[in-house]
Formats: structure tokens, sequence, C-alpha cells
């Protein structure tokens, strides 16, 4: 009889033919039925919940001045915009305050070429707002507090231009023949 | 909920508990929860979804982090309590505190596989490719480390 065949039993790693193997050993061996049931007792402490959920971690939201542990910036992850918010909340710059029932948003663009970029969206009343460049990163970041519900927006670089967030793939063309990002923010996870 | 959403969270508390265990630094963890997802979905987005990338990932930035830094990090000594309900960390029962800390005097490797097995979900076949071990070869590090936390808890080796 494997010793291993504990963890495996554990892990639930075992196949029928090791699964009776096991049994008999532990029926058989008092010293192997111990060492199972230790383990097993010191497996539940093990696995006790030390991650008080993440959610519960990252409210509330405030900017922390503790140093960033990643000098390289990345952008945001589109499609889960909620549970992001939440965690990105350890990153913060460039925040807009916010409200109780809002939640913090931090919209990030990689434009390395360019000296102005900002945020146009319906939460701005599609006016302008400037972003802030990190660093000489090439990234540029705002964090801003989105009320429940469904928001559009899009970048406005220096020269004109109006784009889409890359890393957003719900998007609709405006009136004007650009194109807004689409978002949606539900109540906290 | 699109997939990665779903990906997300079922994996995210995972990823996160195997982290502060490997680390025993909460907010390291959670920063590296968050680059982890940030990469595992500029590099994989196309592909079915893989908790084992997702954990192999998490695993090399904290490498990289400690490598760069090689502060010594701990549990005890970090502010993980300020930003957090500090009611629920009291929550965790003293048993569960002194295997944590038994945790972080195992060595790397050992400190990994626990970690893994503790948090991951994953089976032993993925923790070997996590692992850079073999199939066979990661079930007796598994058993080992196991009667290693167990010696050490009961204070055979400290």
């Amino acid at each position: 009889m494997n010793d291993y065949f504990i963890s495996m039993f554990i892990d639930d790693e075992l196949d029928l033919d090791e699964k009776i193997e096991f049994v008999e050993a532990v029926h058989k061996d008092k010293e192997f039925k111990n060492q199972s049931v230790e383990l097993l007792e010191q497996e539940k402490l093990l696995q006790v919940d030390v991650g008080i959920s993440m959610a519960a971690m990252a409210l509330p939201i405030k900017p922390r001045a503790k140093q960033n542990i990643f000098r390289v910036w990345w952008p945001p992850v589109a499609g889960f915009a909620t549970a992001c918010i939440l965690l990105i909340g350890f990153f913060m710059q460039g925040t807009v305050p916010v409200e109780n029932s809002k939640e913090l948003r931090r919209f990030v663009i990689y434009q390395p070429d360019i000296d102005q970029a900002r945020i146009v969206g319906n939460f701005t009343g599609w006016s302008p707002v400037a972003m802030e460049q990190i660093g000489d990163s090439g990234y540029w970041s705002v964090s801003i507090g989105l009320p429940e519900g469904e928001h559009r927006y899009s970048y406005l670089l220096e020269d004109g231009q109006q784009i889409a967030d890359p890393t957003v793939l719900a998007r609709e063309r405006d009136d004007f023949g650009g194109e807004n990002s689409i978002i949606k923010v539900s109540s906290a996870i | 909920m699109d997939m990665f959403q779903i990906f997300y969270t079922a994996h995210r508390d995972r990823l996160f508990g195997y982290l502060l265990r490997k680390s025993g630094n909460y907010h390291l963890a959670a920063d590296i929860v968050q680059e982890s997802f940030t990469r595992y979905l500029e590099q994989y987005a196309e592909k079915e979804h893989n908790p084992a990338l997702l954990f192999t990932i998490g695993r090399n930035l904290l490498f990289d982090h400690i490598r760069k830094n090689r502060s010594t990090v701990s549990y005890e000594d970090d502010d993980h309590g300020h930003a957090i309900d500090q009611e629920h960390i009291l929550q965790i029962r003293e048993e569960a505190r002194l295997v944590f800390t038994a945790l972080q005097q195992m060595t790397d490797d050992e400190r990994d596989i626990l970690s893994l097995l503790a948090s991951s979900g994953l089976s032993y076949r993925e923790i070997a490719q996590v692992t850079g071990n073999s199939e066979a070869n990661i079930k007796v590090k598994i058993h080992r480390a196991r009667i290693k936390l167990k010696q050490i808890l009961k204070g055979h080796i400290s």
C-alpha cells in the first residue's frame, strides 16, 4: 500500500481499484487509518477560507497610498466590468469622486504617441473629460463613478479622432459617423 | 453572462486563495489576481478557458515579483487588515492561522503544491503541468508535503 494513496483519497484522485485497496488498508491498519484522519483534519484547516471574499475586500472604494506592485500598466479587461471595477479600485489614479450608489470604473487606453487623451460619454454629459498620462508608459487613465445601467462612451485623441474602447466588444455607431463602446454596470457582485 | 465572466467568477477566489497561501501577502495576492486575469485574457481570449493556464500565469507573476523584490513578506506583518473587514479576519479560526503560518515555514515548492491543492480545484495532472512535474512525481511530492506540514504543526520541525 502506497502511503500517498491517503493524499490521493483526499484529493479525489483514486480510481476504483485503488479505492478498494485504500478502504481495505484503512480497515486493517490502524496507523494508516489514523494518519488518514489526521491528514483529512489538517486539510480542513488548510482549506479554510483565508481569502475573505475579494468583493468584500474591494469595498469601500478608496485610493490606496501604497505603491503599485507593477510598473507596467495594462488595459482594463473587457466584458466583466462590474467585477473588475471594484478590484481596480486599488490602482486608482485620476479619480473622479464616487457616490455610494455608483461604481468606479477605470478607463485605460494605450496611445503612446499623443499628448492629450480625453473620454466622452453619457456619464460625462458628452463633454470631454481629460485623462491622465500614466508615467511614460503610453497609457492614459481616468476613473469615473458610474451609476447602474448601460453606458456609452468613446475616447477623443488630440487630433480630434474619436475611437471606441478597444477592450470592449459591444459597440454602436453614433449619429456623427463615430463609434461608441457600450458597457453595463450592474449592482455589486 | 459571457464565458469569460463565468470563468472569472469561478476562479477569482481560488486564484486569490492560492496566491495568498503561497505568498503570505494579502495585497500582493489581490494585485496579482488582477494582473493574472488581464494577461490571461490578452493571451488566451480566443481559446477555450483553461484554469491551469490562469494559475500558471499567476504563479509566474508571483515568481517575478519575488525575484525582483527579494524582500521577505509575511502575512502577519503586512497591513492586510486595513482595507478590509477586520471582523472577518478575526473569524478565521486560530487553528487555521497556525496552519497558514506553518505553510510559510515550508520550502517554496512544498508551499506551492499545497497552496494549489487547497485552492485551485485543479487535478494532479493539471498541478503537475503548472509546476513542471511529472504526474507520477507529483503524487509523491504532494503526500510528502502534507506529511511535512503535519510534522511542522506538531512541532517536530520549526
